[in-house]
């Protein structure tokens, strides 16, 4: 009986730590989630055949460390992640094992559109191409971040002529040309988000995707709605109201970032949420604040 | 000699250390469909990744403890004395327990490959990849794992050969193993231009250690069996033969020490 009510004390002295540690365990500060940045050749030459599975479990913990930042209700951001750790863990893990899809991919999701780092994500998916020679995606991201993102359109094109040709599919070329000729930007990034939406698998990043999708579609019924108007009269509206009392659209479309769509004084749709992750309550360490690199966590407010 | 197979075979069948580590290297692979699960773009490669990874370790692990404890279990408990009363030399001892070690090797790593063929697939297909599996380069990578774990154990018998205890040729060997599976990368680090800069005396000493050691790394084929990489058939038949040669030098100078002990 004794030895009974002992265990009984020890499991729940078990269960009463555990339930506190956890929480202690969540707010731990990033280094400690993530870990240090350790040296990608010695990794390396220690892991040895054990390296694919080494960069496998540098990915997976970046990734469930940026999901543990995301409301599942909304799939917005509710801290800001350390984008420089995870962005380093990312280039180690492409270090140690060139050939991991899901950091390419990764980096592709989390430090293009929220951080616009492109350049830094195509100088990773550059070292990519070398080791990936089959895979068509990793041109086709980098002539998607080039058009897009650094507006070079002939570095674009020639990435997406390598998509065209490592996926023996015509489809690139045609998406380029489609991509290029594009007069609204809200265009090229939708056709991009719905191809990206398509493919991911992962419940966060599809999140992403999804409500970027969502809000660019918003956001390409107004532009069309504002053509429209400007065709019909020859003059620009003076607000989005406007289009509605002219009947081009039932009602101003809702930001799924919570922010609201107006026309800036070039006649530009623009919203006040800029289409940020971030949710209105979020924290943020300050000397994180608008540091230009990486670390960059907001962009300015129209 | 065949007696002598199959009593060290009868003899690792018993050690319950071993059941041990074989029940946990199958539940690894068991949870290598759950763990790759969580791969965003490469469920496929992640599971043949985690597979092979896991496979590794287990083969690590018995091929240290068994080689290792291949003569001290025999001195320890006095049967050596007993054995080499009956009409069989020390070396045919000696060739006699290898080659039992080596077959359950084999038989271990046969099971563990089918086992990962099966988890592999199942994995798969919930999230077919880009690149089909290149099972021949999946049973290439197995191969190259068993030749590996075979030269490990002749390593781990040359220190039983020559110690008594259990602890010095299991940790001789674990470190033999890692120096082996760095050896190629800190050799090729040090020969780039980064060596330059190193003291004459350090780049001799790694080049010595990389060439006396046997180099591990060459038998690893997992990365063209994980993203179905085309395998150079020279470079692997080079290196089965290293294996080989080096499997059979260990194996002749553990004789040649055995031959020579006092065994009292």
């Amino acid at each position: 009986m004794k030895q009974l009510a002992f265990g009984l004390v020890l499991l729940s002295t078990i269960a009463v730590t555990t339930y506190f540690q956890s929480e202690i365990l969540r707010q731990r500060p990033t280094v400690l989630k993530l870990g240090p940045v350790p040296n990608a050749e010695v990794l390396k030459a220690l892991a040895g055949e054990h390296r694919v599975s080494l960069a496998l479990r540098s990915v997976a913990r970046v990734m469930f460390y940026f999901g543990s930042f995301f409301d599942p209700n909304d799939n917005r951001l509710q801290k800001f992640p350390e984008y420089q750790s995870m962005f380093k863990h990312l280039e180690n893990a492409v270090k140690i094992d060139p050939y991991n899809m899901d950091a390419y991919y990764f980096a592709q999701a989390a430090f293009t559109w929220e951080v616009g780092h492109a350049k830094d994500v195509n100088k990773m998916l550059d070292y990519g191409m070398q080791y990936r020679t089959w895979d068509y995606w990793l041109p086709f991201y980098a002539g998607f971040n080039a058009a897009y993102f650094l507006k070079d359109y002939a570095t674009a094109a020639k990435y997406m002529q390598i998509a065209a040709k490592m996926s023996n599919n015509s489809l690139y070329t045609r998406l380029a040309a489609r991509y290029f000729n594009e007069a609204g930007k809200s265009g090229l990034g939708l056709a991009f988000l719905e191809t990206m939406a398509k493919g991911a698998r992962n419940e966060t990043v599809k999140g992403i995707y999804e409500k970027r999708i969502a809000a660019y579609k918003s956001l390409r019924r107004i532009e069309d709605a504002v053509a429209s108007f400007v065709a019909k009269t020859g003059k620009q509206p003076d607000k989005l109201a406007t289009l509605v009392r002219a009947g081009l659209m039932q009602e101003i479309p809702q930001d799924p970032y919570g922010g609201e769509f107006y026309l800036d004084a070039t006649g530009k749709v623009r919203t006040t949420s800029d289409f940020a992750m971030m949710s209105e309550n979020s924290t943020a360490s300050p000397d994180l604040q608008g540091t230009g690199d990486i670390n960059k966590q907001k962009k300015d407010k129209p | 000699m065949w007696p002598q197979v199959l009593l060290t075979i009868r003899s690792i069948l018993r050690d319950r250390i071993l059941h041990a580590v074989l029940a946990v290297g199958l539940l690894l692979l068991i949870l290598v469909p759950v763990f790759s699960s969580f791969s965003m773009r490469q469920v496929q490669e992640s599971s043949i990744g985690l597979a092979l990874s896991a496979v590794s370790l287990v083969m690590l692990v018995i091929s240290a403890h068994l080689g290792a404890s291949a003569i001290f279990r025999d001195v320890d408990r006095r049967y050596l004395n007993v054995l080499l009363a009956l009409p069989i030399t020390r070396s045919q001892f000696l060739v006699g327990r290898f080659v039992g070690l080596a077959l359950f090797l084999c038989g271990c790593l046969s099971i563990l490959a089918v086992c990962s063929f099966l988890v592999i697939l199942m994995a798969a297909s919930t999230y077919p990849a880009q690149q089909p599996i290149a099972w021949g380069t999946l049973a290439l990578a197995f191969l190259g794992i068993c030749n590996k774990y075979l030269l490990l154990t002749s390593v781990a018998v040359f220190f039983s050969a020559l110690s008594t205890s259990f602890s010095l040729p299991f940790f001789s060997t674990i470190a033999i193993y890692l120096a082996g599976t760095a050896s190629q990368e800190v050799y090729e680090y040090l020969v780039g231009s980064f060596g330059d800069k190193m003291p004459e005396i350090f780049r001799a000493l790694s080049k010595f250690v990389y060439y006396i050691c046997p180099n591990f790394s060459s038998f690893d084929l997992n990365i063209y069996a994980v993203y179905s990489l085309p395998v150079d058939y020279t470079q692997f038949l080079l290196t089965s033969l290293y294996g080989l040669a080096y499997t059979l030098f260990m194996l002749w100078a553990s004789v040649l020490i055995f031959d020579r002990r006092e065994l009292n």
